[in-house]
């Protein structure tokens, strides 16, 4: 526990955190508010909560990033000193890092589900347009798991890889060219890329052929996780700290 | 039982050897400093001692076990190895609270070393506006949190001012008279002379010596500075009793060994030669310090 304190008081004492979640829910609540207003009512009939989570890829880069930095920014300003030093059991420090990545994802997907919720199907009400509430929670289910993910994807990198451009960079390509992979080297290897899996969990529609099924993009994306935090932890607990 | 134990501790990156086969010990109760220039392998000990860097042979032990076997390191042990380690955006009270909280201790522990570091005023300050001084104070306060026995401070007075270095000095020597044991390392002799009781000198990674500053000083060796209106024909009398003589710039001031100030006395007043001054070169321990180690510094 008192790790776990120590990495929350990690967290909430820099205002990188608060800036990233306020950026991605002002961005992802322009999008959309943005797309539903302005958005052809017949499009909007059709794909309506497809439009209203369009924004998910960029909140999944800013949760990615606010993981990323609970990990990398021990070894950016060199902290990572003192902290293995006070806790010598560094396996520890960085299960806590998960731990707290787990609760500031799942803040970060309340809050953009919140807002995008209220704005954009308000707005789609307003404009007469109905959405069917199993598409409603499926798809707002997938998203606030993603963004629980992406954040915990993060930490992981983070832990591994411990350079701090070197892991967003890493975080950005995977994510942000999701839906490449399978033009490259196919469908059958490239739907398990981590970019391929969180469009699976969305339920991104149309990409029925070509991804994974929901729950299955959700089990792989959270597999790798889990992989890449075991192998941080394991990595973190031999690596000399110079 | 020796407080802080390095034994034929070895540490090799690749081909470049950083420590090679050092020794020696820090007893409690007293200030010790560790000294040798740049990249003489002093922060890799260090961080060997507390249990950042794994040694490629020997040991490093602190109160008799290695660093992760300690039950409770932060009570045991207080370390700063950069006081440029923390987050910048982090208030320094902040920063703190974060340790504090790792090692299971309460907020009022951090004011308390807050206070005694004289940093309550800034404490709400975020790092990034510190000066080095509050730094290297900030740094001293997280290695006080705990209250240990142990105080490992890498450089702990650089970029202090000469306030600050008193400052450091009082401290560092109240808090060895409680008892503790006190390591501080430098390559400038001259930041801790004041400070230490005894140093551990090393060079290019191996142990160059270990003893109190009188011991340092007293292995020196340095010639007497003569100066005389008539330094031609003392220096063949010198010579001729087999003294090295060699000329000290000006022509009437020369450097002489292997005679005491009594014989060269002696013999200027023998031959009715009058002497201006007759003295041995005072060795500071700077100069000690780079005879010891070598000018050339220890990029290896």
């Amino acid at each position: 526990m008192r790790v776990l304190k120590s990495e929350w008081l990690k967290l909430v004492s820099v205002r990188t955190t608060w800036a990233l979640l306020a950026s991605m829910i002002l961005i992802e609540g322009l999008a959309a508010g943005l797309l539903t207003s302005l958005g052809d009512v017949g499009d909007l009939r059709k794909r309506n909560v497809a439009t209203l989570i369009i924004g998910t890829h960029l909140a999944i880069v800013f949760m990615f990033t606010l993981g990323a930095l609970l990990s990398t920014n021990e070894f950016r300003h060199g902290t990572a000193n003192s902290t293995f030093v006070v806790t010598p059991k560094r396996e520890r420090v960085i299960a806590a890092k998960l731990a707290v990545g787990l609760v500031v994802g799942i803040v970060g997907a309340l809050l953009y589900i919140a807002v995008n919720a209220g704005l954009g199907l308000s707005i789609l009400s307003n404009r007469g347009i109905n959405v069917d509430a199993h598409d409603a929670v499926n798809g707002y289910v997938g998203v606030g798991v993603g963004l629980v993910l992406g954040c915990l994807f993060g930490v992981a990198l983070g832990a591994l890889l411990r350079n701090q451009i070197l892991t967003v960079v890493t975080g950005m390509v995977i994510f942000l060219l999701a839906g490449t992979a399978a033009l490259f080297i196919g469908n059958d290897v490239g739907q398990y890329f981590p970019g391929e899996s969180l469009l699976a969990l969305q339920g991104t529609p149309g990409a029925d052929k070509t991804l994974l099924s929901q729950t299955n993009g959700g089990l792989v994306l959270g597999g790798y996780c889990l992989v890449l935090g075991i192998a941080g932890m394991a990595v973190t607990r031999r690596r000399e700290i110079t | 039982m020796a407080e802080i134990a390095v034994e034929r501790l070895t540490k090799r990156y690749g081909e470049t050897m950083a420590v090679e086969d050092l020794s020696f010990t820090v007893e409690a109760g007293r200030v010790t400093g560790f000294l040798g220039p740049n990249g003489s392998g002093k922060s890799t000990t260090l961080r060997a001692l507390l249990g950042l860097i794994r040694p490629t042979s020997g040991r490093a032990l602190v109160m008799g076990k290695p660093f992760h076997e300690l039950r409770n390191p932060v009570r045991s042990v207080g370390a700063s190895l950069d006081a440029k380690d923390v987050h910048p955006g982090r208030t320094g009270r902040g920063h703190l609270r974060t340790l504090a909280a790792a090692a299971g201790l309460p907020d009022s522990r951090v004011d308390k070393v807050l206070d005694m570091t004289e940093l309550t005023p800034a404490r709400d300050r975020r790092v990034k506006g510190y000066s080095m001084g509050m730094r290297q104070r900030l740094a001293l306060a997280a290695a006080l949190l705990g209250d240990p026995k142990i105080l490992m401070l890498d450089e702990p007075a650089n970029g202090l001012d000469p306030q600050g270095m008193r400052w450091l000095r009082d401290i560092l020597v109240a808090l060895a008279a409680e008892g503790r044991a006190v390591l501080i390392s430098s390559h400038v002799l001259s930041e801790v002379e004041q400070t230490v009781d005894s140093v551990v000198v090393i060079g290019a990674g191996r142990l160059v010596m270990q003893g109190t500053l009188a011991e340092l000083i007293k292995g020196d060796r340095r010639p007497a500075l003569v100066r005389s209106p008539r330094a031609d024909e003392l220096r063949d009398l010198l010579e001729q009793q087999g003294a090295t003589v060699t000329i000290d710039g000006r022509p009437d001031s020369m450097l002489v060994q292997h005679a005491s100030l009594e014989q060269i006395g002696t013999l200027a007043a023998d031959h009715g030669i009058p002497i201006f001054e007759l003295t041995h070169e005072v060795a500071t321990l700077e100069d000690r310090f780079l005879e010891l180690t070598g000018e050339g510094g220890n990029v290896r």
